[in-house]
């Protein structure tokens, strides 16, 4: 566990992403933190949820080692509110489209909720 | 939904085919076996399914290993090393960005995908090993048969001849046969699939096992008809972080067979959660109906009354308020929404069959089946092997039938178990019993239990029964209509004060005589 930790803001998460560090990702999530993703394979009513923070590292870190380029834009902070869209790119070609919501507590994510579309 | 685009990746100056599919968190790229083909593998129910399967979670890399399908051949008198072949896994990962994937070796990917994750630890998120074996001599065969394999193979190639080494559980089926001979086709030439076989023959990976950690999981069927289940003992014992997980079947390939159920356990061990069950799926009840030994009737008159036939079925059917589901080869399918139904309709079947000179054979089991296209799963697989169990005149059915059956009137006798390659325990059978309705409730309380008091034609009848000949059968044997029988069968229960058929033909057995009962 990091003792000294960065403050997560949108310039923050922006650097983690686009430079694809799924630790200091990571680093962001409170210990009993919630992301849930909804996309084609989990619809809304099924959202993929994935609760704490062992097993938010691993999803980083899945998605950190795809060789593929990511871009976050229009964070905008809210209080405790987060938003922000990334738009990625595998060197393929084909594309994905997410849009996320974080709720912060004690200035970690406490819940996250993932919006995304692929190119098919 | 855009078509599966195919790409190709460059590993050294070779090209090796790949297509990318899904869009799970985390990559897995599927390592297949001896020949492949990336755009038949689609048109294949099971290997669709699987990959269906597979990519629901993850991101799924697929791949021709070179030599096969739609990636580069292999020179024949230089064969690649296995080290070399490992590399197009990594050139495939490049291609697709893929930094570190759990790997699916099938078969003789299998040592290719240990050999990946030895060398690339860095890279092995996961090892899936479906079939695998660390020594092709020791667990595939030894070089003496490796070489009739390959003389056969060159000479028989692409009409399907090598099934029965690895799917026997599928030879008689003839939609399937048909596409394993395109399978063999697109895949590979003779040339090919002879360098192919030499190249897997090479295979030796025993020392690398200690070195790999990934975590790993073993999955072996247990009457494996190509590679023995020791195989995947033995890397459990030298895998370090190895699980064996044994379940019943004996066809190799891994898209056949009970696919979803390989399918659970991978999912399960590399999501950590065990598959959802699907919601579209249904239960319902199966009837697979076919005509009995038509080997005996020649061609014009086979073709004639099974057309006929075939226009019978769909009329009872629907009459049954079933559903047709498909005919393969002779198996007629049919669905109902209840065991009663299927099993009256089956009955009506059966005695159809009398009225136009054959004989039927019947199967029916209840169980889930997906709920839009043509029943392919488990269900419909045990019924249709209950239906070629069946003798003549025969509705063989499942224990479940008549259990869910109760208060339908109907009858069943045991008939014993059957164990099948697709279930880990034997399945429980019945007969459908059609007379039962002719038996008086009460029976008068006679005496003369002995078999004298029945007459030439009812013991006639008797011993047929003992013979677990159907009144169907008897009628046709003795030259009587089924009603004729049925009318006998109840006079002799009535003689002799016996409950049911199965116990006149047990009594039969008791008092044979030098000329029968």
């Amino acid at each position: 566990m990091l003792t000294k930790t960065q403050a997560v803001d949108g310039a923050a998460i922006k650097k983690a992403i686009e430079g694809r560090d799924g630790k200091l990702l990571s680093s962001f999530y409170a210990d009993d933190a919630l992301v849930r993703v909804i996309d084609r394979n989990n619809p809304p009513s099924k959202p993929r949820e994935i609760r704490g923070r062992a097993a938010i590292s691993t999803f980083w870190d899945d998605i950190c080692s795809r060789a593929m380029t990511h871009k976050v834009d229009t964070t905008i902070a809210d209080g405790d509110s987060l938003a922000f869209t990334q738009a990625c790119a595998y060197p393929d070609g084909t594309k994905v489209f997410a849009a996320a919501m974080l709720e912060l507590k004690n200035g970690r994510i406490a819940r996250q909720t993932v919006v995304q579309a692929w190119d098919e | 939904m855009r078509p599966i685009e195919t790409r190709y990746a460059l590993s050294g100056d070779v090209r090796i085919a790949y297509q990318v599919v899904g869009q799970g968190s985390f990559d897995l790229v599927f390592v297949p076996g001896f020949i492949s083909n990336l755009d038949l593998h689609w048109e294949d129910e099971g290997y669709s399914r699987l990959l269906k399967r597979l990519s629901a979670f993850s991101r799924l890399i697929l791949f021709d290993k070179r030599g096969t399908g739609l990636s580069d051949r292999v020179d024949a008198h230089h064969l690649p090393s296995l080290e070399t072949r490992m590399d197009d896994v990594r050139a495939v990962m490049d291609a697709a960005g893929s930094g570190r994937a759990a790997l699916l070796g099938a078969s003789e990917g299998a040592p290719m995908a240990m050999l990946f994750a030895a060398t690339y630890p860095e890279r092995t998120r996961a090892l899936a090993l479906y079939g695998g074996y660390a020594h092709f001599h020791k667990w595939v065969m030894p070089p003496e048969r490796l070489e009739a394999f390959i003389e056969a193979a060159e000479t028989a190639w692409g009409t399907g001849a090598t099934l029965p080494n690895f799917a026997p559980g599928r030879v008689d089926d003839a939609h399937f046969a048909q596409w394993w001979a395109r399978f063999e086709r697109l895949s590979a030439s003779p040339t090919a699939a002879a360098a192919l076989a030499r190249m897997n023959a090479e295979i030796d990976v025993r020392d690398v096992l200690p070195a790999i950690s990934a975590p790993t999981l073993l999955i072996h069927r247990r009457n494996d008809a190509r590679v023995d289940p020791d195989a995947s003992r033995y890397l459990a014992r030298k895998i370090p972080n190895a699980k064996l997980v044994e379940v019943p079947g004996r066809d190799h390939p891994i898209w056949t067979g009970d696919v979803d159920r390989v399918a659970d356990v991978i999912e399960e061990f590399l999501t950590g959660e065990r598959a959802v069950t699907e919601v579209d799926r249904v239960l319902a009840a199966l009837l697979v109906t076919r005509i009995y030994d038509t080997a005996r009737m020649g061609d014009r008159m086979w073709s004639e009354r099974s057309q006929r036939f075939q226009e019978i079925w769909r009329q009872q059917v629907g009459r049954h308020g079933g559903r047709l589901a498909g005919t393969q080869g002779e198996m007629m399918m049919s669905r109902f929404d209840g065991p009663a139904r299927a099993i009256r309709c089956a009955a009506a079947l059966r005695e159809a069959a009398q009225g136009i000179g054959v004989a039927s054979a019947q199967g029916a089991h209840v169980g889930e089946i997906e709920l839009r296209g043509p029943p392919v799963g488990l269900t419909a697989r045990v019924t249709m092997q209950l239906a070629s169990h069946a003798g003549r005149g025969d509705i063989l059915a499942s224990r479940l039938i008549a259990d869910l059956a109760v208060g339908s009137g109907l009858h069943f006798a045991d008939a014993g178990r059957i164990t099948l390659d697709d279930l880990d325990e034997p399945l429980a059978l019945v007969q459908a019993m059609s007379e039962q309705h002719l038996e008086p409730d009460c029976r008068a309380r006679t005496r003369t239990t002995e078999p004298a008091v029945l007459t030439a034609r009812e013991s006639e009848v008797v011993s047929l029964i003992a013979d677990g000949k159907s009144n169907a059968a008897i009628a046709a044997e003795l030259r009587l209509s089924e009603h004729t029988v049925k009318r006998h069968v109840a006079n002799i229960l009535l003689k002799l004060d016996l409950p049911s058929r199965a116990a006149a033909a047990a009594f039969s057995v008791r008092h044979t005589g030098p000329d029968g009962p």
